[in-house]
C-alpha cells in the first residue's frame, strides 16, 4: 500500500477505533472525563481531516484512491468485497463527514457539559463517523450497505438520547421502522446486482445491466434512498429525528445522513441513466418533496423542524437533479445545503440570543414584508393548505392507517387467537407482583 | 510427561464430552451442594474434549465438532449467568442432561442413538414439570415430534434393518413414510408451521435459560441436516415445502411478535422468526443458503442464549412483571446489562459488525437465488424482527426516569465478562467471519453431502443446482 491508501484506511477506521476503545473501557467500568474525551475526539477528527485534505489533492490528478482487502467473506460465488476508494464523487462527502464530525465533536464538549449521557453521545457520534465514512469511501455497495446500517442505528439511538422521556425513545423506533423497511430495498438490490451482474462492486467499472433489470434495480435502490433521505411519503420521521440533541440533529438531518440517499442515488447514475421510469420517478418524489417541504415548515412553529423541512425542500431539489442526470451540480448542491444547514442547526438554541443582539445592533426590531407567496391563492385554499400543512401532508396519517394500523390489527388478531388457545396467560414462574421484589443487595 | 495415544482417540473424547455432563447430572442430584461448580467443572470438560475433537476433524470435517464445541461452550456461560435463586440442583442436572444429550444428538452416526438423544433432552422438561400443566402445547409438540421420530426410525429399521446413517445415505429408507415422519419431526420440534405456538409457551411457562438451550440445541434443523437431506435424494420436489414452511413461519411469528407485550414470548417469537431461516437456507441448495443457514445457526443459538440470560437477570432483579407494554426505564440501573441486550438482539437481526450481518447476507442471497418471490420475505420478516426487538429493547431499558432504587443492579463482576466475552464473539465473529465460523462452516459435509444429491437430481429430474450468479456448477466452490 502506498501512503494515499494508509491514509485512505486511517480516515475511516480511526473513529472505529476511538470508539471500539472507549466502548470496551467502559464496559470494563472506566469512563473518561470530559476533557480527555473531546480532547481525543478533537485530536482524531483533526488528524482525520488532514488525511481527507491529502487525499483531496492526490485526486486532483488522480482519478481514484482504491484499497482492496480481499473479500471479508466469500461461500460459493458469492463475496462480500472488502474495498475502499475515494473518486472525484466520493471525496466530497468523505470530507464533509470528516469535518463537520470534527466541529460537532468540538461543538458538543461544551454543549453537552455534564450531561449525563455525554460519554454516550461521543461514542455514537464516532460510531456514526464511521458508518458514514465507511459507506461514503466503500468500493462496493455491499460494503456500502454495511456503513449505511450504521449510520441508520446510531440516528436512532441519537434520536433516543434523552431517554428518559418517553417521546423521544418512542420517535426514534418510529425512525427505526422506516429505516428498516426501505433498507430491505438497498438488500434485495444489491442481491439483484450480484445475482444478474455477478457484482456489486463499482470501485472498477459499475456492474453491467440492462432493460428491465437496471429499472429493478434502480427502483429497489430508490426505496432505500427515499427513506434515509425522508423523501415523500417517507417524510414524516424527520420531525421525529429532531428529538435528539441540536449537534446530532445538525450532523444527521442537516448534513450527512439526510444526504446519503442522494449519494446512493449518485452512485447509481450510471444504472439511472438507463432507465427514464426509474428517473422520472426519482425527479417526481423530488418535485413531491420539495413542495411538501416547504409548504409544511412554512406552518412548523418550531426552529429545528422549520430547519428540517428547509433542508428537506433542498434534498428534493438535489434529487431531481439527480434523476435530470446533473449529478455534479447535485453534489454542489449537497455541500452547500449541508455546511449551511449544519450552522443553522447549530444556532437554533440561540437563536433568540441571536435576534436580541441583531435588534440591538440595528437599534429596532425588524420589519417584516408581510408578504408571503401563498397569498396569491385563495383564503379557502390557504386555509386548507394550512391545515394541510398542520398535520404534515397527512403522511403519518397515511402510514398509520394504512400500514402500521392492519398490521398491528393482524398482530393482535393472531394474539388473542393464540392466546384463546393457550391458558397460559398467568405470570411465568414465581408469582412476584411488586416489581422492586426480587431486588437483593448483590442483584441476585 | 507424555500424554497417552489413546485419550485423544475420537470415540474416548465424544464419550468423555457427554457422559461427563451425565455423571455430574446424576452427582449433583445426589449431592444437592455446590450444584454450580459440578455443572461449570462438568461442561468445562465438555468444552475441553469437543476441543479436542475439534483440533482432530479432518480440515473440512468438523461441523458437528464444532457445534459440540459451541454448546458446550454456552451451557458453561448459562450455568454461570444463571441467578442464584435459579442455580438448584434440579435445574443445574437438567442442563447437564440436556447438555450431553444435545452432544450426543450432534456426534452420533447411528439412528437408536439419535432417538436416544432425542428423548433424553425433553426428559428434564417432563419430569420437573418446566412445561407446566397447563401449558400443554410444548409437551404435545416434543412429545408428538418424538413419536414421529420413532416411527420413522422404525419404518427405516423394518424396511433396511440398518442403523448406521452413513450406510442409509442416499437410499431413501423407509420411502415417503419415513421422509413425511421426520418432517413432521423436525416442524414440531423446531416450531414450524403449524407447530409454531409451543415455543413461546415454553418461553413463558418454563424456566428461561434451560428453554432457551432446549430450543437452541436445534435438533429439527439438525434432523434435516443430518437425515432428511442425505437419506432422501428423491423427494427433492418436496424439499420446497419444508422451505416454504419455514418462510411462512418467520413471516407469521414476526407479525405476531409485533404486538406481544410480554417480554418472554416476544423473544421467543424473535428467536424463533429468524431461527425458522436456517431451514430456508439449508433447503435453498446453494452454498451460501447453506453456509449463511450454518453461520446462522451459531448467531440465533449463541445470541439467543445470551438474551434469555440477561432477561432472566432483569426478572430476578426488578420482579417478574416485566412487560413491553410501557417503558421501563432500567437501562439507568442496568447500563451493561442493557447494552449487552442491544448488541446481542441487534446481532440476531444482522447488524454490520457482527456475524448476524454475515449469516443474514448470505441467508438473503441463497434463498432468494431458489425462491425468488417466496425468499422476499425473508428481509420483509428481518426487518419486522428488528422493529419488534428495538421495541422491546426501548420499553424495558429506556423511556422513564425510575426512582426508588438505590442498590446496584448491574451485572456482577461474574456475569459480565460471560457476557462481555459473548458479546465479543458475535462482534469479532463479525468483523472477522473468515477466520471464525465461516472457515468451520463452510467446510461443512452438509455441503458434500447434499452436492452428489443435487447432482441426482439435476440428472433424474432435471433440477438444475445453482449458485447465486445463476450459473450451474457441478459442485459449488468453497473459498
Amino acid at each position: 500500500m502506498n501512503a494515499f491508501q494508509d491514509i485512505l484506511v486511517f480516515v475511516v477506521v480511526a473513529p472505529a477505533f476511538i470508539f471500539g476503545v472507549f466502548a470496551l473501557l467502559w464496559l470494563l467500568d472506566w469512563v473518561p472525563s470530559e476533557r480527555l474525551l473531546s480532547w481525543i475526539t478533537g485530536l482524531t477528527f483533526a488528524a482525520c481531516t488532514a488525511g481527507v485534505t491529502a487525499l483531496v489533492w492526490k485526486i486532483a490528478s488522480a482519478r481514484s484512491i482504491t484499497v482492496t482487502f480481499g473479500n471479508w467473506f466469500a461461500v460459493g460465488s458469492y463475496h462480500f468485497p472488502s474495498v475502499l476508494t475515494v473518486d472525484r464523487l466520493s471525496i466530497p462527502f468523505v470530507a464533509l463527514a470528516a469535518v463537520l464530525s470534527g466541529l460537532i465533536g468540538q461543538f458538543s464538549a461544551t454543549y453537552l457539559h455534564r450531561e449525563s449521557g455525554f460519554l454516550r453521545f461521543f461514542l455514537l457520534l464516532h460510531l456514526f463517523a464511521f458508518g458514514s465514512l465507511l459507506a461514503f469511501a466503500a468500493g462496493s455497495f455491499d460494503l456500502l450497505a454495511a456503513g449505511w446500517e450504521i449510520v441508520g442505528i446510531t440516528s436512532v439511538l441519537l434520536i433516543g438520547f434523552f431517554e428518559r422521556r418517553p417521546a423521544p425513545v418512542e420517535n426514534g423506533l418510529y425512525v427505526f421502522g422506516i429505516y428498516r423497511a426501505c433498507d430491505v430495498g438497498l438488500l434485495v438490490g444489491i442481491f439483484a446486482m450480484h445475482h444478474w451482474a455477478g457484482t456489486a462492486s463499482f470501485d472498477s467499472g459499475f456492474p453491467t445491466l440492462t432493460g428491465a433489470r437496471a429499472v429493478v434495480v434502480c427502483l429497489l435502490l430508490l426505496l432505500a434512498a427515499s427513506g434515509k433521505a425522508a423523501q415523500v411519503p417517507f417524510s414524516g420521521w424527520l420531525p421525529r429525528a429532531m428529538e435528539g440533541p441540536t449537534p446530532s440533529s445538525a450532523i444527521f438531518y442537516g448534513a450527512i445522513s439526510i444526504h446519503a440517499g442522494a449519494y446512493l442515488l449518485l452512485r447509481a447514475q450510471p444504472l439511472l441513466a438507463q432507465s427514464v421510469l426509474a428517473s422520472s420517478l426519482v425527479i417526481m418524489i423530488g418535485t413531491a418533496t420539495a413542495i411538501h417541504g416547504t409548504i409544511v415548515g412554512r406552518a412548523s412553529a418550531d426552529a429545528k423542524t422549520s430547519l428540517a423541512y428547509a433542508t428537506l425542500t433542498q434534498a428534493g431539489i438535489v434529487f431531481i437533479e439527480i434523476g435530470l442526470g446533473w449529478k455534479w451540480l447535485a453534489v454542489a448542491h449537497i455541500l452547500g445545503n449541508a455546511t449551511v444547514r449544519t450552522m443553522q442547526y447549530l444556532r437554533a438554541p440561540s437563536m433568540l440570543h441571536d435576534y436580541h443582539q441583531m435588534h440591538s445592533a440595528i437599534g429596532g426590531q425588524l420589519s417584516p414584508t408581510g408578504k408571503q407567496l401563498e397569498e396569491i391563492l385563495p383564503d379557502r385554499v390557504q386555509l386548507w393548505l394550512y391545515r394541510w400543512a398542520l398535520d404534515r401532508g397527512h403522511l403519518d396519517t397515511m402510514l398509520e392507517r394504512w400500514v402500521i394500523a392492519p398490521l398491528s390489527r393482524l398482530s393482535t388478531y393472531l394474539s388473542r387467537k393464540d392466546r384463546a388457545l393457550s391458558p397460559t396467560t398467568i405470570r411465568p414462574g414465581r408469582a412476584v407482583q411488586v416489581s422492586t421484589a426480587g431486588l437483593t443487595q448483590r442483584g441476585d | 510427561m507424555s500424554v497417552p495415544g489413546w485419550v485423544f482417540r475420537t470415540s474416548i473424547l465424544t464419550s468423555l464430552s457427554i457422559a461427563a455432563p451425565w455423571l455430574a447430572a446424576v452427582v449433583v442430584t445426589g449431592f444437592r451442594r455446590q450444584v454450580r461448580v459440578f455443572g461449570c467443572i462438568a461442561a468445562l470438560l465438555s468444552i475441553i474434549a469437543s476441543t479436542a475433537l475439534v483440533w482432530r476433524a479432518p480440515h473440512g470435517e468438523s461441523l458437528y465438532e464444532t457445534l459440540m464445541l459451541l454448546f458446550s461452550s454456552l451451557t458453561l456461560g448459562a450455568i454461570l449467568l444463571l441467578p442464584r435463586r435459579d442455580s438448584e440442583a434440579g435445574t443445574i442436572a437438567g442442563i447437564l442432561v440436556l447438555l450431553g444429550s444435545t452432544l450426543l444428538a450432534y456426534s452420533t452416526g447411528n439412528l437408536l442413538a439419535l432417538l436416544g438423544a432425542w428423548i433424553l433432552s425433553i426428559v428434564p422438561f417432563l419430569w420437573a414439570g418446566w412445561f407446566r400443566s397447563r401449558a400443554w402445547r410444548p409437551a404435545v409438540a416434543v412429545l408428538t415430534s418424538t413419536l414421529a421420530l420413532a416411527l420413522a426410525i422404525g419404518f427405516i429399521a423394518a424396511n433396511t434393518k440398518i442403523f448406521s446413517i452413513g450406510n442409509l445415505k442416499g437410499q431413501s429408507p423407509g420411502g415417503i413414510a419415513a421422509f413425511t415422519l421426520l418432517i413432521v419431526a423436525a416442524i414440531c420440534r423446531k416450531g414450524i408451521i403449524p407447530a409454531q405456538a409451543w415455543v413461546a409457551d415454553a418461553a413463558e411457562s418454563g424456566p428461561l435459560v434451560p428453554s432457551a438451550l432446549l430450543l437452541n440445541g436445534h435438533f429439527g434443523a439438525l434432523l434435516v441436516v443430518k437425515l432428511i437431506v442425505p437419506l432422501f435424494p428423491e423427494t427433492d420436489h418436496l424439499f420446497p415445502i419444508l422451505s416454504y414452511l419455514a418462510i411462512a413461519t418467520a413471516v407469521f411469528v414476526a407479525i405476531r411478535a409485533l404486538a406481544e407485550n410480554s417480554p418472554r414470548r416476544l423473544l421467543a417469537f424473535l428467536a424463533l422468526s429468524q431461527s425458522a431461516c436456517i431451514l430456508s437456507g439449508l433447503e435453498s441448495r446453494t452454498a451460501e443458503g447453506i453456509t449463511g443457514a450454518l453461520v446462522h445457526w451459531v448467531v440465533v443459538t449463541v445470541s439467543t442464549v445470551g438474551l434469555f440470560a440477561i432477561l432472566r437477570l432483569l426478572e430476578v432483579r426488578f420482579g417478574e412483571n416485566l412487560s413491553a407494554s410501557k417503558h421501563l426505564g432500567l437501562a439507568q440501573h442496568a447500563p451493561r446489562l442493557a447494552v449487552s441486550f442491544a448488541i446481542l438482539g441487534l446481532a440476531l437481526v444482522g447488524l454490520p459488525g457482527t456475524l448476524g450481518f454475515c449469516s443474514q447476507d448470505l441467508l438473503i442471497q441463497g434463498t432468494l437465488t431458489t425462491h425468488p418471490l417466496t425468499g422476499l420475505l425473508l428481509p420483509i420478516a428481518t426487518a419486522m424482527n428488528a422493529v419488534s426487538f428495538f421495541r422491546l429493547f426501548s420499553r424495558l431499558f429506556l423511556g422513564t426516569h425510575r426512582t426508588g432504587f438505590t442498590v446496584m443492579a448491574d451485572a456482577l463482576p461474574r456475569e459480565r465478562w460471560i457476557l462481555a466475552g459473548i458479546v465479543l464473539f458475535v462482534v469479532l465473529g463479525g468483523l472477522f467471519p473468515n477466520a471464525t465460523v465461516i472457515e468451520h462452516s463452510s467446510e461443512v459435509d452438509v455441503v458434500d453431502e447434499a452436492i452428489p444429491t443435487f447432482d441426482n437430481l439435476n440428472r433424474s429430474t432435471g433440477y438444475s443446482y445453482k449458485n447465486s450468479s445463476g450459473q450451474n456448477p457441478s459442485k459449488p466452490t468453497i473459498k
